[in-house]
């Protein structure tokens, strides 16, 4: 299997902290794992650094095969654009745009014709389960049907690695199995990565494989 | 690449912040272009009574009251402007032309009149009278017995063209009648005679020489066309050959006639559009960022899923482009509909009375004299530029905070809002 993403020795310090300390491993292409822990174990913190969103102070995050450290912070937007999604705890989507918008949002810098964003975009848009949705603005739409949004424009740009920060930390639980099945679906068919941090144990049963962080420090549960 | 619907999307659903920085861009245009329509307008206004008769000055020197009022008398208190001093202002550096003149009164034993003389060849001054002839012909250079009448006045005293009327105790045939109201009030009469009949009666009479010396070739009211931009070192000039009695008319001077409101008006209008410029500019550079830290998590979540700071910032200056545009258009329109509205309107000019002297103890003597000018607007082009690059400038300056502001925010703050 090929290493999608490899961690060594990173670590991240603040004046008066050290949230992430000298940590290692190493995902492989395709697989789906859970980072869990306490609150302020680190586990945001180590999530930035691995996602290209903040720099580490110490030690490599290889992501497909390049080195993060070596990118400009332009750089590293056009590699997250090229090869990373995102889902997060509250959804994070645009107020002012439509469902349809806010998935294409991450295509509309990128040179392509608006009708094959918008062909991508309502392909995803039904594959997530919100067929007649597309016009709708986020505050018409449930939690989970955001949380689907929000799934959707992470597969746009058809990425290697996705990043889920607590995706279910908003919904109830059914829709939180809902959300979990989707995005369990989308690692089965599409062979794309999924890292997800958690705190739901469940979740966790049903990962390839989960790792455990508590000051700072990871390891194998 | 800019996308337009996010661009409308976010400006119709932040309606407030939208609303504020496109009225404060339309009001600063509007600003520039109303003060300079205004200014533009009000100065055309006190060049009116000259350039009626073709001059952008008049020159008359103060002198002393006659002792009698008995045949002809210069106004008081007109005196004479010997050829000598006429010569030396001619030669002025910025004078195109000169145009003398003689403006007297004639008293008779039953009758009063006003007379001005005038060469009909000139270009500028009473000469351009002839213009609005009504009937009969035109006057000639040269000495001869022969006047024009002002239309009212010949109306009032029953005189038509071919009658024979009295002048300095001389008779004159009226070869023509001119509607004088329609030209300035300056140098108003009731009879026109050519200049060298009016020098040979001024240097002849024994009113005026009792108190002035009138020379065969002097005058009493200069109309000089000049260039505008040196009327002002003109006027110290001319004050420096005449002396402190010399009385000069310029578009300045009227405009001083006309009250401080007038002149604060010309003399701050640039200013208040400068303020008007200066404080939109504040004031949307403050909206600007507090719109960039109210939409701090958008733009976060832009950097997130990919999108560079200079795309970020093309994005936010086109949103910015689109508003400043609106703002500018609208402020176009408010500028130039206030503009047509004071054209509506008219000011009255008043003259001066040593140009158009009637005594006082005549009926209607002491009544100020004004000439209605309608306001008349500039080329309102150079101030559409000016607004449109005080606008691009506010534009620019609300691009160079966004950029900053997007530059200064970390994507990983994604995180922290969850």
């Amino acid at each position: 299997m090929d290493k999608v993403i490899e961690i060594k020795e990173l670590s991240r310090h603040f004046a008066t902290a050290k949230p992430v300390k000298g940590v290692n491993f190493s995902v492989d292409t395709g697989e789906f794992i859970t980072l869990l822990g306490p609150s302020g174990s680190g586990k945001s913190t180590l999530l930035a650094m691995i996602a290209g969103l903040d720099k580490a102070s110490s030690g490599q995050v290889i992501l497909k095969g390049q080195d993060l450290a070596r990118l400009s912070e332009d750089e590293l937007a056009l590699f997250r654009r090229d090869h990373v999604g995102f889902v997060f705890q509250s959804f994070q989507l645009i107020p002012t745009l439509t469902a349809l918008e806010n998935i294409i949002l991450p295509l509309y810098p990128v040179k392509m014709t608006n009708q094959e964003k918008r062909a991508r975009a309502k392909t995803l848009l039904e594959q997530v389960g919100l067929h007649g949705k597309e016009n709708n603005l986020p505050t018409r739409l449930s939690g989970g049907e955001q949380q689907r949004v929000a799934i959707a424009r992470a597969l746009i740009n058809q990425p290697d690695i996705i990043f889920c920060d607590e995706p279910t930390g908003n919904l109830d639980s059914a829709t939180s199995n809902e959300i979990i099945n989707l995005l369990l679906e989308l690692n089965q068919q599409s062979q794309v990565t999924i890292f997800m941090v958690t705190h739901d144990p469940n979740i966790a049963k049903i990962s390839h494989r989960s790792l455990y962080m508590k000051d700072g420090e990871v390891s194998l549960p | 690449m800019i996308n337009s619907r996010y661009i409308f999307a976010e400006l119709l659903t932040r309606k407030g912040r939208t609303f504020t920085n496109t009225l404060l861009t339309a009001t600063a245009t509007a600003i520039i272009i109303f003060s300079g329509l205004a200014t533009g307008a009000l100065q055309k206004a006190f060049q009116a009574p000259l350039a009626d008769l073709g001059a952008t000055m008049t020159i008359q020197l103060s002198g002393d009251v006659p002792e009698k009022m008995n045949g002809p008398v210069l106004p008081c208190s007109v005196a004479p402007i010997n050829e000598i001093q006429i010569q030396q202002i001619t030669t002025l550096n910025g004078i195109q032309s000169t145009s003398p003149a003689i403006l007297f009164w004639d008293f008779q034993d039953d009758a009063f009149q006003v007379v001005t003389g005038f060469d009909p060849l000139d270009q500028s001054g009473p000469a351009l009278l002839q213009q609005t002839m009504v009937s009969g012909r035109r006057l000639t250079g040269g000495h001869h017995q022969q006047a024009l009448a002002d239309l009212t006045w010949a109306t009032d005293q029953g005189i038509k063209v071919g009658n024979t009327v009295k002048i300095a105790d001389r008779d004159f045939e009226i070869i023509g009648l001119v509607d004088s109201s329609r030209l300035s009030q300056i140098a108003r009469a009731q009879f026109y005679i050519s200049l060298t009949t009016a020098r040979d009666i001024a240097s002849k009479s024994t009113g005026i020489n009792k108190i002035h010396t009138f020379g065969a070739n002097d005058a009493n009211i200069l109309f000089i066309r000049a260039d505008r931009d040196k009327t002002e070192d003109l006027t110290i000039s001319v004050k420096m050959i005449l002396g402190k009695n010399s009385l000069i008319a310029t578009p300045q001077s009227f405009q001083k006639l006309l009250g401080s409101m007038f002149t604060l008006t010309q003399r701050f209008a640039s200013l208040i559009a400068a303020l008007a410029v200066i404080i939109a500019l504040v004031l949307i550079s403050r909206t600007t960022a507090s719109g960039i830290r109210e939409r701090s998590g958008d733009i976060t979540i832009l950097k997130t899923i990919g999108w560079t700071n200079s795309e970020i910032g093309r994005q936010l200056a086109a949103e910015s482009l689109v508003l400043i545009s609106t703002g500018t258009a609208a402020g176009i329109i408010i500028g130039l509909s206030g503009g047509w509205l004071l054209s509506l309107f008219s000011i009255a000019i008043p003259i001066p009375w040593d140009m158009a002297p009637t005594p006082h103890f005549l009926a209607g003597g002491d009544a100020q004299l004004t000439r209605a000018v309608q306001l008349s607007l500039p080329p309102a082009f150079k101030l559409i530029m000016l607004a449109t690059v005080s606008a691009l400038i506010i534009g620019l300056t609300t691009t160079i905070i966004s950029s900053r502001a997007i530059g200064r925010l970390k994507p990983s703050e994604v995180l922290r809002n969850g």
